[in-house]
């Protein structure tokens, strides 16, 4: 071992980079520090306030003295909630020793692939992707196997591209509807196409990743793998959280129901790297999936209706070709159009990235290149923010567009 | 192929589970169980800083901060750090994490590689072998003696580090023998890791603030500001503020390494919990001085729980400097055989007899890496302390 005074990091460590998604936040803060007006459409995070009557459910917590340390998959109350959730939604039945709490979904995924996850196994993952899922899997020296959901099948996985994936070492499909980065669904004809090739393959364990569930514009409702193939449930992992439906992302509480022996090493995995989840936090959660869920609904038609905004607003830029997704708050725009031009800024635009960052530096407006997310040329738009910065966004986008020679 | 993961085998079996499992047994039959089995203080969160979060929340922060924390969060935490050690860290040489523990796990999976080793001194809690093995590396144990006050010798250390080794973990105050380090105690083992300038050093302080008879304990930076650029200085807000449930723990570092374990919570949790993040900065920034109160009868439990321990024949009692745990040793016990008919040959038999016949619940010493003990936690109202101890008493009084 060398000797130094700087920390020899792990080969583990080497795996693991800051997502895109970070990166282009802390540049556009520094624009903001630096007295620009920025307009972001780079985070995954809801306007929305958290709903009064989970503030108050924490509220009561905190005063009755519910600050002890919390079991390590999560308090009943909150695991009961989640069970009532599941059959509300989905009508699946979890036990509650089928269902544990985590910090965040992103801590479910982490908890399920390092409990899972040996060295040289197999993640499929349907790109365009959320960065984490790649970088989770290389951190837990699993091999991520990415497939191509081309825009021309609406950004949706195709059974045939996920049959020819699948290898006597794959341990996990992800799979994310609605979608982060395209606001893709799979419709429940579509997912049991996909269930029907994973019902041959006994091996593969499926994440079903339902965190944006109930940002869906259809007049359908979203239904699961694990509902729409109920011989699947003892391999899947239903995912979801109160970040998204219910606008509380600063609050780290997510939540997953599986199989009795998955959830139980999840909760092992867990004990050992943070052990329990903040008692307030899951104290509101109780108050948010219990209490009146009107809100959910108001607040996905004031989405839905921002996403046709945003949507016809590009189309009208030359060069972007942007695709009307189903769910979620992004929608991911192509740029093809754009490329091999020159901004006004004198900048050329050789790639999605160049895209981005031209576009902050020039108009200032923070959104995230394809690339991040495993699929080129497009961007990430967040709409997951309030009238006035959309309309100033796409306007300046229009401007930066007309602006390219 | 098998669902779990090889790593997860590396994770010692929980050791009180049996324990936990009679005790809720012998509750639900309605029997009149004392508990001195608890890792946390039985005082409530201080109302000011129940106040705060409440008012944070509705101030709306419930979104996501940063993953390091909350800019004022970490200043504060370097306040803290310079208040009460004289260390002077940077804001971005601190890091916020989801407990002390998580803190723990991203310095090991930051750093360790398969073979590394982490040398801890045992008694130990299990969670640092656990993550450290979860980090593929090797827990190499140092026991400290009870004749030694439970602390660890400059010697041992010496002949514990190999050219593997990449930690030194401490903990101070101890859990769960309750031993802390002063200034004094710690510069021996500073000269030694001076001799190592390869091996990094985590101390764990989470319970600094529980010291009683005046005595003040020290950190390694403090004592040794030439160990700072390989010192992960842990403190959090679970034991000081009666806050385990919120989940805040948090560590100062050479900015290399917060950078790294930043990157790590980013693709593991994100941030702690944004309301839990105001309260701490409310406790850390608040008064203080219920501090003093809660050590004050903290301090009180410890002399009447050692004086009644050191009553029961066959059990030696060490009183130690901090937390709020001791540590009896029960070997004068063994070979015995209870009121009852349990044959004691061990700690483990030792404390489910003990649950049984007279219904007190204490932890093991092998759970924390040291037979022939027991931990208990006087984190309990004084009355049920009392009457536990008198029943344990009875129960030594009758072996035979």
């Amino acid at each position: 071992m060398s000797v130094s005074t700087r920390p020899g990091l792990s080969q583990r460590f080497g795996r693991v980079r800051v997502a895109a998604t970070v990166a282009m936040s802390i540049k556009a803060r520094a624009l903001r520090e630096a007295g620009h007006d920025v307009v972001t459409f780079a985070i995954g995070e809801p306007d929305f306030a958290t709903p009064p009557h989970a503030i108050e459910a924490a509220h009561q917590a905190a005063l009755r003295g519910d600050t002890k340390y919390p079991p390590q998959d999560g308090t009943r109350a909150l695991k009961a909630a989640i069970q009532r959730q599941f059959q509300r939604d989905h009508g699946l039945d979890y036990a509650l020793d089928e269902i544990m709490v985590s910090s965040g979904a992103k801590q479910v995924l982490f908890n399920a692939l390092m409990a899972t996850v040996d060295e040289g196994d197999e993640v499929v993952i349907p790109v365009p992707c959320w960065a984490a899922y790649t970088l989770m899997t290389k951190l837990v020296g699993g091999t991520p196997v990415h497939v191509s959901c081309p825009q021309n099948n609406r950004f949706r996985l195709r059974p045939e591209d996920l049959e020819a994936a699948i290898t006597p070492r794959t341990k996990w499909l992800m799979l994310n509807y609605p979608n982060n980065p395209t606001g893709a669904v799979a419709s429940p004809a579509e997912l049991a196409g996909l269930a029907e090739v994973l019902l041959r393959h006994p091996q593969v364990w499926v994440m079903a990743d339902d965190m944006y569930e109930h940002l869906y514009y259809s007049d359908e409702r979203y239904a699961t793998l694990a509902e729409v193939e109920p011989r699947l449930r003892d391999r899947t992992l239903t995912v979801s959280g109160v970040s998204k439906t219910y606008a509380m992302t600063g609050w780290r509480i997510g939540f997953a129901g599986g199989p009795k022996d998955l959830i139980r090493a999840m909760v092992s995995m867990q004990g050992t790297s943070a052990a329990g989840v903040s008692t307030i936090g899951q104290a509101a959660a109780v108050g948010a999936l219990d209490g009146p869920q009107e809100l959910v609904a108001e607040r996905a038609a004031i989405y839905r209706r921002r996403r046709d905004f945003v949507v016809d607003a590009l189309n009208t830029c030359p060069g972007i070709a942007c695709h009307r997704p189903e769910g979620a708050f992004y929608v991911f725009p192509n740029i093809a159009g754009c490329l091999g031009k020159t901004t006004a800024g004198g900048r050329l635009l050789q790639t999605d990235e160049d895209f981005a960052l031209a576009l902050l530096e020039e108009h200032h407006v923070a959104l995230v290149q394809g690339a991040a997310f495993g699929m080129s040329p497009y961007l990430r738009i967040s709409y997951a923010t309030d009238d006035a910065s959309l309309a100033k966004g796409m306007e300046r986008i229009a401007a930066f567009t007309r602006g390219l020679r | 192929m098998k669902l779990i993961a090889d790593r997860l085998d590396r994770i010692s079996p929980s050791q009180t589970i049996a324990i936990a499992t009679k005790a809720r047994a012998l509750q639900a039959d309605g029997r009149d169980v004392i508990s001195l089995s608890a890792g946390e203080p039985d005082f409530d969160t201080p109302q000011f800083v129940k106040d705060g979060a409440i008012a944070a929340i509705q101030a709306g922060e419930t979104k996501y901060t940063d993953v390091a924390g909350t800019p004022a969060l970490r200043r504060a935490v370097a306040e803290k750090f310079r208040r009460d050690s004289g260390i002077d860290y940077a804001p971005d040489e601190i890091i916020v994490s989801t407990g002390g523990k998580q803190v723990i796990f991203n310095a090991m999976l930051a750093t360790m590689d398969a073979g590394d080793e982490a040398i801890i001194p045992s008694p130990c809690w299990v969670s640092y072998p656990d993550i450290v093995a979860l980090a593929e590396g090797k827990p190499v144990f140092v026991p400290c003696s009870q004749n030694n006050g439970f602390r660890l010798r400059a010697e041992d250390l010496e002949a514990a580090i190999t050219p593997r080794t990449k930690w030194f973990i401490l903990n101070s105050p101890c859990n769960p023998t309750g031993a802390a380090y002063s200034a004094a105690d710690l510069r021996p083992l500073c000269d030694v890791l001076l001799r190592h300038p390869e091996v990094w050093i985590f101390t764990d302080d989470i319970y600094e603030k529980l010291v009683y008879d005046g005595f003040r304990p020290a950190t390694i930076v403090e004592v040794e500001p030439a160990l700072r650029d390989r010192t992960v200085t842990m403190n959090g807000c679970s034991k000081a503020y009666a806050m385990t449930g919120w989940r805040i723990g948090f560590a100062g570092a050479p900015k290399a390494l917060i950078k790294a374990m930043d990157k790590l919570q980013s693709q593991s949790t994100s941030n702690a919990s944004s309301v839990s993040q105001a309260a701490a900065l409310v406790g850390l920034t608040g008064p203080q001085d219920f501090i003093g109160e809660m050590v004050a009868v903290y301090h009180q439990r410890r002399d009447l729980v050692v004086e009644m321990l050191n009553q029961a024949p066959g059990i030696t009692c060490h009183k130690p400097e901090g937390a709020f745990y001791v540590f009896p040793s029960m070997r004068g016990c063994l070979g015995k055989t209870s009121a009852k008919g349990a044959k004691i040959t061990d700690d483990e038999s030792f404390v489910i007899a003990l649950l049984d016949e007279e219904g007190v619940a204490c932890v093991h010493g092998a759970a924390f890496m040291c037979p022939d003990h027991f931990r208990i936690s006087y984190a309990t109202d004084t009355a049920s302390l009392r009457e536990a101890c008198s029943r344990i008493q009875r129960f030594c009084r009758g072996l035979a």
